[in-house]
Formats: structure tokens, C-alpha cells, sequence
């Protein structure tokens, strides 16, 4: 039996087969000791996709400036969901911001070595 | 005397925390019942709040009057245990002035703590802030005994630094900084000491308004003071000062049971700020919080250095004032808001880093850098709670404190310096179940208000030509943010005014979404010099823009010198009909844009609160835009097709990694960062 607990809108964890799961559409991503964002499918958007420069040709214009700040988004390989994003100085490493502590998480929600209670 | 008051007291400064516990306050705890607290912590909220209420009513400040306003009863050993407020760091901060006030003046024979002093304190490395925020206490004595503190700290909004408003971005070291003043008695016998307010008085641009501010804070605090004795008549001061030290126990107990409750882990977010003062550059705060058991442990390795001549460093105390925001105004919403709350918490801040300011390094941006790390509090607590309670994980309100500021002569005479009250229009972020609130106020001042225009304009030498919703103010997502206001002054009534601005979040969003929500965009600043707007306006001319997306439209008809600068915009002259264009952020968003309700969307266009541009380009909907009636098959294609070139487009995290490391902004944008990416590491590696 699987016993999935909820990290966040898009993400789950299979505490049996301690891997990150798309909330939406249930694919495995990787396992759950790693880096969710390394079980998406990753790109980068064009800043001007989702932040019209209303104020065109001038320094300011509502829209990042790309020498400063790029978006990286992050997609289930499955359905597409984007499952979180990035705004990141071009070439700063990605940031792992969520690493649980697995086995504490196993025994918080009361499951085995075979995933049940 | 003691030997450390002629230096900066690093001790003091550090005790955040509750203190131990006194023999008289653990002897009473077991004769205190539980209604009889009830009604104690009931009361002392009461006395909190008609101080908090009387302090907005009798002060001059923009932030006075609009409600960033702690109040609160501290202490006989100087513990925040009730506060009236929602700018919570000003309510925890204060604590370290009363700690201090206790440590070096009661039993200093030439100040002492008796009844009828009153104290004044705006130096930030004990207030944590920037030097426009002030505080005032009194103690209250039952029968010569000391039974606790009340004060409160108020953003009066000048100092006489070297840029009025208090908030110098050209400052290049603490000197810069105008008046800052240590813990320093100013009030014997019940009366303020008049030579003392004289010398404030001329060290500021703005008397009238800084000595009726602390004239506020004092009655306030004479009224509290009133209202305690009495009770302390009725229920003794054994009680008192026993069910006081009860409410940081009970508060801590909770915190505990409350950190319990989430996931053990390491929870990341580095935070970036595209701005060091009056120059653009990039600098990062590294954030990790490790959540283990019931704690929570904040540290800092990866964060920039430390900047000698520039006033993007905060004190580390800040920080830890701005985590109470968070944890006060969402995690722990529902309990007492003091610094019980504070025993979870552990740091580690690294030395000489601009979280961790030494020396005379300027400070006075130090809100922007406390802002900047708070948003990353914002994202890291969405993550530590949606398992436990998905209401909790809300999207971040603007973080970028884009405040416009301001020195001259207004149109009576007098003279002025401070900042307009739209920090306090700000957006909410987006939440799992709704959007954001429009125009909600500021997140770390969340009871306060932005003033209506025609009161600012009454004694300020300008009109507001629009003040409105401005639609490209947050961030998209399932759920969106809410939108903040764009507005335009005028100058009037007199010949000239000085104005500059503050904040971040011109090159670099201020304001992440969550879970897949967008950022909040850019903002910046727009002047028009030798505008003319009076003669759009005399003509009654319809084309007048009348909010921010028609400035930037090609219809409008505004001519003059346009100049564009960033929200962090140095002091600058403008003149009778010159105008200024500021936009104040909205809310992040919440959540994937595709998955947005279409008829929300549709709703937003009836009402004007989103581009049809983003309808169509961010939320992939297909709809009649006579009727606005919704093609739900088209619009189910279009989403289709958008999640299905995700993945056309998408690489595998490796193989993007392999490209993206490649990248990296240029010198100019990394003069002030450190070696890059990671700014603490030898050569960035």
C-alpha cells in the first residue's frame, strides 16, 4: 500500500519508495533524498514572456533586467504542471530548498520499511 | 560608571530572548489562576491597544498617524510581553533599548530609572532599524518597586541625516546617518527636559514633527502607565509582574509545540539585492533554516560582504526582528505576540557580512536588506507548512520597499521631511485558496494605512494626480497576487521640493512567487521635468492619464524632460508642475498560471485588474473580448498546447545545468557581490 504525504500545491513524497511524486498527475520525479528539481524537465522563460516592458527602449521598464536575473521553470516530465520556479543571477547554481529529513519524515507519519502504518 | 557605555554594548544586544526566570516570578506562578490570567492578559492587550490608538491619534509623522506604531509593556527585566502592533521588529527591537536602559542607567547614580523618567532611543544598533525610527519608554513602579516598561517605537521620518527622510542611500558611514541617540533619559518629574528637545530640534529638518511624535509616544505611555498602577492596586504587584513573566512562558510552550508539528529538514532560499545605495549592483543573503525537533536554526554562510561605504548592511538584530515578523504576523498568528515566541529560534550570523554590520558602516538601507531576508522567510515557510496547514504557505506581500521621500518647505511655511504613506498600499501575496488582497497595506506593518490623498495633500506641497490599482503590480499564478497602487505627484503651492526614494526591485524582482507562481515585476521611478500637466489639467483635457498604464502609453500626452530612475533614486530637485511616477508593488502569485480558474480571469478583465495581454500570454485563455464570454474548448487547447511545449522545450535538469553554468552577469552587476556565485566561498567556488 502507498502512503503518500503532501509537501507542497505540486509535490508529494511516496514514503514507500522514498521518491517525489508530481501531485497532479502522480509520476515519480526522483528519489526523495534528492533535489526534487532534478526529476523536472527544466527551461529557461524569456523574461519578456511574462513581464511586458510597458516602458519600451528605456533602462526601466517593468521588465528584469537579464544581466541581473533570469526564470528558470521547472515542469513535471509527465503532464506539464509547472511545479515551481526560479529567479536566479544568470549562472547561480539552482537552489535545493527543500531537503527532509526522510527517515524522521517515515516516522512522523507512522510508516514501516513497506511504506504502511 | 561602567566602562562599556562609551562603546557600543555587544552584550546587550544579543539578549533577544526571554531572561531567566526571577525567584519572585517563579514563586508566584503556582498562585496565579488560570481565569484570573485570562483576564490579566485580556486587560494588558486592552491597555496595549488604547496605547498603540492614542499614539496614531496625537502624532505629526506619516507613520505615526498611519499606524506603524508598536506599543507595547515590557518587562521589569525588559522582555517584550504584550505589544499592540503589526510592525512586530519594532515591538521585539524595542526590547534591546529597555534591556540596555536597565543594564547601564538604574543603578547609574548619574541617571538612574525612577518614577516619572522617560527615556529616547533611535540609534539602530540598538533599535535595529535605520535612525527615522524612534522609541520612547517610561518605567512603572508600584511603591518605589519596578513592575514593568512601556514604550513604543514609531517611524517618525527624519533625523537630520544627510538626506531628509531618514533613509540616506548616498550615506557612506554611520555619520552620514544623522541623530542617533543610545538609551538616554529625557524626562524627569513627569516633564520632558526642554533642552534636550531643543537640541533634537536642531539637529533635524523637521522639529515640529519629531518633538510631537515624542510628545505622542509619552502620553500614550502616561496613559498605560495610569491604567497598569491601577491594577497592580487591585491585584497586587506580586501578580502582576508574575502574570506578565507568565505570558512569555506560555507563548514559548506553544512556539515549541508549534515548530513540533513540521517536517524535520533544511529548508534553502538565497535572496538577492539588485541595489547597494545610491549604485545598482547585485548582493545576496544566503538563507538556510534547519527545522530539527522543536527548533528552528537560522544561518547565513553564503551571503555577501559586508560594504565599508555603502548602506546596504543591516545590524544582525534586524534580522532577527524581521523572523518575528513572520513568525508573529503568519506562522504564529494565533499566539501571543512577544519574545517568548523567540526561544525556537537559534542563529548564526556570519561576521563583517551585510546581515552582521561592524564599525561605521552606513546602515541606512538596512529596511531594504531586513525586507529582502524576510521575503525569504515567505518562502521557506510555504515549504515548511503546507504539509500542516496548506492556508499557511501564502505567497510573499511586496518585499521591496519602495518608499518615495522628501525635504523642503510646504505650503505653510513649515518646514517638511518624510516619506508619502504608499509603503503602506502594498499588495498581499496569493494564497492557496484566493488571491491577494488588493492594496492590503504593508507586510511588515499590517494593521497600518496609507492615508487618503487629500489628508497627505494638506500639508505637503503636492497633489496626487491619480492614486489607483495598478494592474502590472503583481505576480501571476493560479491565484494572483493583489495588486498595488500606482501614483503621480504634482508639485504645488510652492516653488520646489526635494524627493528621492527607497528600495530595491528595479533590475532583480523584489517579490518571488510560490509553488510556480511569478514574481512580482520590476518597479522604477518616472519624472517629468518642466511638465505640462497644469496646462493638461487647465484645458480640462480628457487625455489626462489617469493611472499608470496610460503614462506608459503611447496616447499620453505629458511633455517635458522624462527621466526614468531606480526605485532606489537619489536626491533630487523638482519644481512647481514638475511631476513623479511611482509604482508601489503588489503580491506575489501562487501556484501555476495555467491552472487559473478562467472566469477569475475573466472577472479581472471586467473590472480592469488584468492586461488582456496576460489573459491571452500568460493564462492561455480563449475568449470574446466584446463579450467577454469564455471559449472553454479553445482555452482548454491553448492550455494544452502550452503544457505540451513545456515539455517540447524542456532539457533534463542535467543537461540545462550543463548550459546554465556557463552563465554569469557582468563586473558591473557584481561589484559589490563577492566572489561569485557563492560570495563567502575562496574565488565564488
Amino acid at each position: 500500500m502507498t502512503k503518500r504525504v503532501r509537501i507542497t500545491e505540486y509535490l508529494e513524497i511516496d514514503l514507500k519508495t522514498e521518491q517525489w511524486c508530481c501531485q497532479r498527475c502522480s509520476t515519480p520525479l526522483i528519489g526523495a533524498r534528492e533535489n526534487y528539481k532534478k526529476g523536472c524537465i527544466v527551461a529557461e522563460r524569456p523574461l519578456q514572456e511574462v513581464h511586458p516592458p510597458l516602458n519600451k527602449g528605456q533602462i526601466y521598464s517593468f521588465c528584469p533586467d537579464p544581466d541581473y536575473c533570469r526564470l528558470i521553470e521547472f515542469y513535471c516530465p509527465n503532464c506539464g504542471v509547472m511545479i515551481e520556479n526560479e529567479y536566479l543571477p544568470p549562472g547561480h547554481p539552482i537552489t535545493h530548498e527543500i531537503e527532509l529529513d526522510i527517515d524522521s519524515l517515515k516516522l512522523r507519519y507512522g510508516a514501516t520499511d513497506d511504506g504502511n502504518r | 560608571m561602567s566602562g562599556t557605555v562609551y562603546e557600543r554594548d555587544l552584550e546587550v544586544v544579543q539578549r533577544l530572548k526571554p531572561e531567566p526566570m526571577t525567584d519572585l516570578e517563579k514563586e508566584i506562578q503556582s498562585k496565579i489562576e488560570d481565569v484570573d490570567f485570562e483576564i490579566f492578559v485580556h486587560k494588558m492587550n486592552m491597555i496595549a491597544l488604547e496605547g498603540k490608538e492614542t499614539t496614531m491619534k496625537l502624532g505629526a509623522s506619516t507613520g505615526m498617524r498611519w499606524g506603524d506604531v508598536a506599543f507595547a509593556i515590557y518587562t521589569a527585566q525588559g522582555d517584550l510581553a504584550v505589544v499592540a502592533t503589526g510592525i512586530w521588529f519594532h515591538a521585539v527591537l524595542g526590547q534591546i533599548p529597555v534591556k540596555y536602559i536597565i543594564k547601564h542607567w538604574l543603578n547609574e547614580p548619574t541617571v538612574g530609572v525612577k518614577e516619572g523618567d522617560s527615556f529616547f532611543f533611535n540609534d539602530p544598533f540598538y533599535c535595529g532599524v535605520h535612525g527615522a525610527d524612534m522609541g520612547l519608554c517610561v518605567p512603572v513602579f508600584h511603591k518605589s518597586r519596578l513592575a514593568c516598561f512601556i514604550g513604543a517605537v514609531v517611524h517618525t521620518g527624519e533625523n537630520g541625516s544627510r538626506e531628509p527622510g531618514g533613509l540616506p542611500i548616498g550615506s557612506k558611514s554611520k555619520y552620514d546617518e544623522g541623530l542617533l541617540v543610545p538609551p538616554m533619559k529625557i524626562g524627569e518629574n513627569y516633564a520632558l527636559k526642554e533642552d534636550i528637545l531643543a537640541m533634537f530640534s536642531n539637529m533635524n529638518r523637521d522639529p515640529r514633527t519629531m518633538i510631537l511624535d515624542i510628545k505622542a509616544r509619552l502620553a500614550a505611555s502616561r496613559i498605560a502607565q495610569r491604567r497598569i498602577t491601577d491594577f497592580i492596586q487591585q491585584k497586587g504587584y506580586e501578580f502582576f509582574v508574575g502574570a506578565l513573566r507568565r505570558i512569555l512562558q506560555v507563548s514559548s510552550e506553544a512556539a515549541h509545540q508549534r515548530v513540533n508539528l513540521l517536517n524535520d529538514g533544511v529548508y534553502r532560499q538565497p535572496r538577492f539585492i539588485d541595489v547597494a545605495g545610491d549604485e545598482e549592483g547585485l548582493v545576496k543573503i544566503g538563507i538556510t533554516l534547519i527545522k530539527k525537533g522543536d527548533r528552528i536554526k537560522l544561518t547565513f554562510e553564503d551571503t555577501s560582504p559586508m560594504i565599508p561605504d555603502k548602506p546596504i548592511n543591516t545590524y544582525f538584530q534586524g534580522i532577527i526582528g524581521l523572523a518575528m515578523v513572520y513568525f508573529c504576523g503568519w506562522f504564529m498568528h494565533d499566539l501571543p505576540a512577544n519574545n517568548g515566541l523567540l526561544d525556537v529560534l537559534d542563529w548564526e550570523f556570519p561576521p563583517n557580512s551585510i546581515i552582521n554590520a561592524q564599525g561605521e558602516t552606513p546602515t541606512a538601507m538596512a529596511p531594504g536588506v531586513q525586507v529582502c531576508f524576510a521575503h525569504g522567510m515567505f518562502l521557506c515557510g510555504a515549504r515548511m507548512t503546507y504539509h500542516l496547514d496548506p492556508l499557511r504557505a501564502v505567497a510573499s506581500w511586496y518585499q521591496g520597499f519602495g518608499v518615495p521621500y522628501f525635504g523642503g518647505i510646504n505650503q505653510w511655511g513649515d518646514p517638511i521631511a518624510d516619506l508619502t504613506p504608499e509603503l503602506n498600499a502594498t499588495g498581499c501575496g496569493a494564497r492557496p485558496d484566493m488571491d491577494g488582497v488588493n492594496c492590503a497595506g504593508s507586510f511588515f506593518a499590517t494593521m497600518s494605512d496609507c492615508s487618503d490623498v487629500e489628508t497627505t495633500e494638506l500639508d505637503r506641497p503636492f497633489v496626487y494626480l491619480f492614486r489607483n490599482y495598478f494592474k502590472n503590480s503583481y505576480g501571476h499564478g493560479k491565484f494572483r497576487g493583489g495588486a498595488g497602487v500606482g501614483f503621480s505627484l504634482m508639485i504645488h503651492h510652492m516653488p520646489f521640493l526635494a524627493l528621492g526614494s527607497l528600495g530595491g526591485g528595479s533590475r532583480f524582482p523584489a517579490t518571488m512567487g510560490t509553488f510556480g507562481g511569478y514574481a512580482v515585476p520590476t518597479v522604477f521611478i518616472q519624472t517629468v521635468q518642466g511638465s505640462n500637466m497644469k496646462d493638461i489639467l487647465a484645458a480640462s483635457n480628457p487625455s489626462i492619464p489617469v493611472n499608470l498604464d496610460q503614462v506608459y502609453d503611447e496616447h499620453n500626452q505629458e511633455q517635458g524632460i522624462k527621466s526614468f530612475f531606480n526605485i532606489a533614486m537619489p536626491l533630487t530637485f523638482l519644481f512647481g508642475g514638475d511631476t513623479f511616477y511611482a509604482p508601489t508593488g503588489g503580491g506575489a502569485g501562487y501556484g501555476d498560471a495555467l491552472e487559473r480558474d478562467p472566469h477569475a480571469i475573466l472577472k479581472d478583465l471586467h473590472e480592469g485588474m488584468v492586461a488582456p495581454w496576460a489573459a491571452h500570454n500568460i493564462y492561455k485563455i480563449v475568449y470574446d473580448e466584446d463579450t467577454l464570454r469564455l471559449d472553454e474548448e479553445q482555452t482548454q487547447e491553448a492550455r494544452d498546447a502550452a503544457r505540451a511545449e513545456r515539455k517540447k522545450n524542456g532539457k533534463s535538469y542535467t543537461e540545462f545545468e550543463q548550459e546554465w553554468m556557463k552563465l554569469k552577469p557582468s563586473p558591473a552587476a557584481l561589484r559589490f557581490y563577492g566572489p561569485y556565485p557563492h560570495p563567502s566561498r575562496p574565488g565564488g567556488m
